[in-house]
């Protein structure tokens, strides 16, 4: 793994609380989103990446929002 | 969502969406319990193996991170007033795991006044003034490193936990069992009480995938 990122990724965990938490259960949950949707493996796979990109997205938007409100309050 | 339908041999069967290949439900309702009470096991029923074990490696271990991470105290019911425990509607989604905490419930406040085996594992906390039996209370001094004899009342043939202090008096103690949890585990109680949730809620998503086959719609579905 790129350096770089896992600079980021420590950041994120050092900066972030909850976060180190927070990620396995987006992945859990993008797993049985995607396995009840689809029935071949292959397209449970491909699935599961389009729930994490979702989940991630939804949640790290929020993270955002929250974080640029804290800065200007 | 995925419809299940009888095929020409009577089966109860839904469409895959991917491939269109007719996935045998067996006996969905059977199928739907049995993933209930244990993740995945419905699946593994309906022979679908890959999902059967995809779903259990995914959500037993989840809920029993969720145990560890908030000590072994995060799952429990309780009903009593000051002390209902929602999060528990969503942790008996995962079925089997979560049916001895009713036990616990159920021993602790009826005529017994204790857990099954005098154990704390998923026994709901002592509430203020609540009495238990002479024997959990001895057990709970013994094990508990925040209890000690004076914690409890003698109120034969029971004992009081933390009585009412009387007119005037002022008890800094924590009221209630749940309170030294949370002191003692902090955000990990939070932590450990939200894996249980989530696991036993994906879980029901589950006991439907087994009732019901995938939830997407088939391509001629979409279309229609």
């Amino acid at each position: 793994m790129d350096a770089s990122l896992l600079l980021l990724l420590a950041a994120l965990g050092d900066r972030v609380p909850g976060i180190v938490f927070g990620l396995p259960l987006i992945l859990v949950a993008a797993l049985v989103f995607a396995a009840t949707h689809h029935e071949d493996p292959a397209a449970i796979r491909r699935a599961t990446l389009e729930w994490v990109g979702w989940l991630a997205g939804i949640l790290g938007g929020v993270l955002v929002v929250v974080w640029l409100i804290g800065r200007l309050v | 969502m995925g419809r299940p339908s009888s095929s020409p041999s009577g089966r109860i069967v839904a469409v895959s969406p991917d491939d269109g290949a007719l996935v045998d439900l067996r006996s969905p309702a059977v199928a739907a319990a049995l993933s209930w009470l244990v993740p995945g096991l419905g699946q593994l029923y309906q022979g679908r193996r890959l999902k059967g074990a995809l779903f259990m490696a995914a959500l037993v271990p989840t809920f029993l991170a969720g145990m560890w991470i908030g000590g072994g105290r995060v799952v429990y019911a309780s009903w009593k007033p000051g002390e209902k425990r929602w999060p528990f509607v969503c942790q008996a989604g995962i079925g089997a795991a979560a049916i001895p905490a009713l036990v616990q419930a159920w021993r602790l406040n009826g005529p017994a006044k204790e857990p099954l085996l005098k154990s704390q594992f998923l026994a709901p906390p002592l509430a203020r003034g609540q009495v238990v039996s002479p024997g959990y209370a001895a057990r709970l001094v013994e094990v508990d490193p925040d209890l000690d004899q004076e914690d409890f009342r003698p109120l034969p043939p029971w004992r009081q936990f933390r009585p009412y202090p009387g007119p005037g008096a002022l008890d800094r103690r924590p009221a209630d069992q749940v309170s030294i949890w949370q002191t003692r585990l902090g955000r990990f109680f939070e932590i450990g009480t939200l894996y249980t949730m989530i696991a036993g809620m994906l879980n029901l998503l589950v006991a439907y995938d087994a009732w019901s086959g995938p939830m997407r719609a088939s391509a001629d579905e979409d279309k229609a």
